[in-house]
């Protein structure tokens, strides 16, 4: 009895989280002739080629390819390079090695954001402008503080007698780390993935200045175009925002326990 | 040749660090040290030659009306964000911390909206919001109340106000999931004890648990901080800085002023920005590091 209050704010709560995404199905598939007021709220005539329509118009199948690239890259670029240097960071303590923690960490603070001029002159020299390459290594650099910080805190929490014994059984210490330590590190490993992935697949401060080209728009770029370049056609947007998000959407429920996980690794640890 | 090899092969793991150190530098130490030597400049971007013209830029800043706006927009956001995500966070994390039926399921759609991304997020909240045919005209109109709504995306004084709404209901369920993981770190003895010493609730929450968040709280604030004051996708959705330069943020300023031929003007603005990022968050770092040893 007591707790039906506690039960009516819940469901308040997520009627909240829910109504803009319902707005965004039913504007997405119901006929743009078709008001809200017309069909009483309800989504009552389904119109599928509204979504096909979207599809084509702002080439989202091209979108989804660019940013499926530029995130596998970007993603395995940053873990691997980050869990090589979380391990010398966290078992070689020099003064340089601390040093570079440090700086690592400092630059956490920083949002990548201030840095777009000069680095948008670095892209030109470079030949990286509207480049996949360019892109991932861009976006790795900025997935490089987080994910070093983290690995370097798990690999510290490890024991180091399983290295130790493949080392004494003739390994190299790079081997063993590779070999042996690497897969041990694969709950922080998937944690590392998901949040940089989903960082990577919603990126558009840094993409909407260094992928311009059409060719190679990712999907929030291929979205705003939609917006800016068809004047404020809401059913078309919201059919191509729908599909944009889907894929976000499904990764995150396949894997809502790492996600969580992930965020509150971070929280604990920071 | 053969030793040197060897013994190149068994120290190789020390180098372990360049590829990353290597990545960080060309991509964000090279620009950021470029950005201090263009912010001292008069280039354009578009021609090669540029002349120094020492701190003329930042001199300009603060004459800059547009700019110094962009600063307040900034601080309005960067400030305002944290402390409602952070209060409204708890508050849910306090309400579906009970257990109550159900409740995995509105944790998840509280959440869903963080992972999505704000350019989206922000596009959705247009079919809402906009007054040529948004819902909630719509359905306003419906019920005969079209004279209560107001289009506030479009009016200077409110549309900052969309903005931050619109943010706190896209993150609220981050920070949540933050102080829902510190609530799990405390014991249900602890609270037991306060009730049993005749704590009521919100003396229980504001003596027992809050301190025990302080954690939670630190890493709430200094995320949000350092996001909210760089933020640029939901601004750019909702608004792209309208109307006028209403909502325009630093971010925003610094990209559009440096496609505009301005190029060192905007460096210099960005390396302001910076300096505005860095003082709110190494004061709320040192604040409540302090406060975390006076426990």
């Amino acid at each position: 009895m007591k707790k039906t209050p506690l039960y009516a704010l819940m469901a308040l709560i997520a009627v909240v989280s829910l109504i803009p995404f319902y707005i965004l199905l039913f504007t997405a598939l119901t006929p743009s002739s078709v008001s809200l007021a017309d069909s009483r709220l309800l989504l009552r005539h389904v119109e599928w080629s509204n979504l096909s329509h979207a599809w084509r118009e702002s080439r989202l199948g091209d979108a989804m390819i660019n940013s499926l690239i530029i995130m596998a890259g970007s993603v395995v670029l940053s873990v691997i390079v980050s869990a090589g240097a979380g391990y010398v960071f966290a078992r070689v303590a020099t003064w340089y090695n601390r040093f570079f923690f440090a700086v690592l960490l400092f630059s956490m603070m920083i949002p990548g954001i201030i840095n777009t001029v000069p680095l948008y002159s670095l892209m030109k020299s470079i030949h990286g402008i509207n480049t996949h390459w360019a892109m991932i290594l861009l976006l790795a650099a900025g997935f490089v503080p987080q994910s070093v910080f983290l690995y370097t805190n798990f690999i510290r929490s490890m024991s180091r007698d399983i290295e130790e014994s493949a080392v004494i059984d003739g390994c190299t210490p790079f081997g063993a780390f590779w070999r042996i330590s690497f897969p041990l590190l694969a709950p922080i490993t998937s944690t590392m993935v998901i949040l940089n992935a989903v960082n990577a697949w919603n990126n558009y401060s840094q993409s909407v200045f260094f992928l311009q080209s059409q060719d190679r728009q990712t999907v929030p770029l291929a979205i705003s175009r939609f917006v800016q370049t068809y004047g404020a056609d809401y059913t078309q947007m919201a059919a191509a925002a729908l599909i944009g998000m889907l894929p976000a959407v499904a990764i995150y429920f396949a894997f809502q326990r790492y996600f969580v996980k992930g965020i509150s690794a971070g929280a604990v640890k920071g | 040749m053969i030793r040197i090899a060897r013994r190149l092969h068994e120290r190789l793991h020390l180098f372990m660090a360049v590829p990353a150190l290597l990545l960080f530098a060309v991509f964000f130490v090279v620009p950021l040290v470029r950005g201090i030597n263009i912010s001292l400049t008069d280039w354009t971007g578009l021609t090669p030659s540029y002349h120094y013209v020492g701190l003329r830029n930042f001199a300009e800043f603060f004459r800059d009306a547009r700019a110094v706006h962009a600063l307040r927009v900034t601080l309005i956001f960067g400030l305002i964000s944290p402390l409602l995500l952070c209060a409204l966070g708890l508050l849910y994390a306090l309400l579906l911390d009970n257990r109550l039926r159900g409740r995995g399921f509105v944790r998840t759609f509280v959440y869903m909206p963080a992972i999505i991304s704000p350019l989206i997020m922000g596009y959705v909240w247009l079919l809402l919001l906009n007054s040529e045919n948004g819902a909630l005209l719509q359905l306003l109109t419906m019920l005969h109340l079209e004279s209560w709504y107001r289009d506030w995306l479009g009016s200077p004084g409110q549309a900052l106000w969309v903005v931050i709404a619109v943010n706190l209901w896209q993150f609220v369920g981050y920070a949540m999931i933050i102080f829902l993981a510190g609530l799990q770190g405390i014991s249900a003895e602890v609270i037991e004890a306060a009730k049993i010493d005749g704590a009521g609730y919100g003396k229980t929450v504001r003596h027992i648990i809050v301190p025990l968040l302080l954690p939670a709280i630190r890493i709430n604030v200094v995320t949000n901080l350092i996001g909210s004051l760089a933020v640029f996708d939901v601004i750019s959705a909702l608004t792209d800085g309208g109307p006028g330069y209403a909502t325009e943020s630093m971010s925003l300023f610094i990209m559009r002023t440096s496609f505009n031929g301005h190029t060192g003007y905007a460096t210099a603005v960005a390396i302001v920005m910076f300096a505005v990022i860095l003082i709110p968050v190494s004061v709320a770092l040192q604040l409540m590091r302090k406060a975390d040893y006076d426990r």
